[in-house]
């Protein structure tokens, strides 16, 4: 035994430390909180029928952005009562692992905001790649987080394939239904699953 | 003092295995049984051999739950087993400290 290998051994604690620190700050309330808001905005959507491509967009993605801001509030008021730092390792490696396919989803919301007259096919697969791409977001981000959120991003990604396939088809025989309606798609997706995956780890949580 | 220090080292850590294990536990406050056999890459045996030394040294705490009627098997490092490790720390910081000064 000598100092390169204590040095090496150091280097490994180390190593192993950043790898297997998990975060799982607030994520049974916040799941919930946004699968709520998520619900709320598909009725929404939905009841004062927002029609436009345009409105559309910006409506889920201000809903998205909304959610995003108010788990982020939630996460630093954890932090702050247990008294931990809100930017801590594992927070900056569960974020980081998100913005990728976030930054992606982001980009074709943008895209049906700035061309209003933009084809239903492309609005009505909208929710379908938003899906795939948050399951994919939360994919990446589950390898620093509990069991389950990869799993979670999984059903994301096959609600997503499956609903583009569904529409793909409508699309081609031509028989895609109104616009408003693909917010009641969103507010089931997004909303009704988080919603119970939200429940599901408040059960579990205090359990383990 | 070389010498002196070496022989210090505590051998239930000193164990690769049981390395990971307590860096792992020494990062987070609670894991489970898939969590840690996930993040380290270890088979359920060697887990459980491992752990259930450090169990006898009184480095680690099992808590032993049912989750939807399943079992739920937790870990957690006791005060003895964060102050082992941080010794152990110490050691391997001190031996490539003396290497340094040597040189």
């Amino acid at each position: 035994m000598d100092a390169d290998w204590a040095a090496q051994r150091l280097g490994e604690i180390r190593t192993l430390m950043e790898r297997s620190s998990l975060y799982r700050r607030a994520l049974a309330p916040t799941t919930t909180l946004t699968g709520i808001i998520g619900m709320i905005a598909g009725i929404v959507g939905w009841t004062f029928p927002i029609e436009t491509g345009k409105g559309f967009c910006i409506f889920w993605m201000m809903t998205g952005g909304i959610s995003l801001l108010v788990s982020l509030l939630m996460i630093r008021r954890q932090a702050w009562k247990d008294k931990e730092l809100f930017w801590s390792r594992p927070t900056r490696r569960f974020i980081q692992a998100l913005c990728p396919a976030l930054f992606a989803g982001t980009c074709l919301g943008i895209i049906g905001m700035v061309h209003p007259q933009i084809n239903k096919a492309y609005l009505w697969n909208l929710p379908a790649l938003w899906m795939m791409f948050y399951g994919c977001a939360l994919f990446s981000a589950g390898f620093f987080m509990p069991r389950g959120i990869r799993l979670f991003g999984s059903i994301y990604v096959l609600c997503g394939a499956i609903s583009m396939f569904h529409f793909t088809t409508e699309a081609l025989h031509q028989t895609l239904p109104r616009i408003v309606h693909a917010h009641i798609v969103m507010g089931s997706s997004f909303g009704i699953l988080h919603f119970f995956y939200g429940i599901y780890l408040s059960l579990t949580e205090h359990n383990s | 003092m070389k010498t002196e220090t070496f022989s210090q080292i505590n051998k239930v850590i000193h164990e690769k295995g049981r390395m990971a294990i307590m860096s792992a536990l020494a990062a987070n406050p609670e894991m489970s049984f898939k969590e840690l056999k996930g993040a380290l890459g270890m088979t359920d045996g060697n887990v459980s051999v491992h752990i259930r030394t450090l169990q006898q040294a009184g480095y680690v705490i099992v808590s032993k739950t049912f989750v939807n009627n399943r079992p739920h098997t937790s870990y957690r490092m006791t005060e003895q087993g964060l102050k082992a490790f941080s010794e152990y720390i110490d050691l391997l910081e001190e031996i490539v400290r003396l290497n340094r000064e040597s040189h």
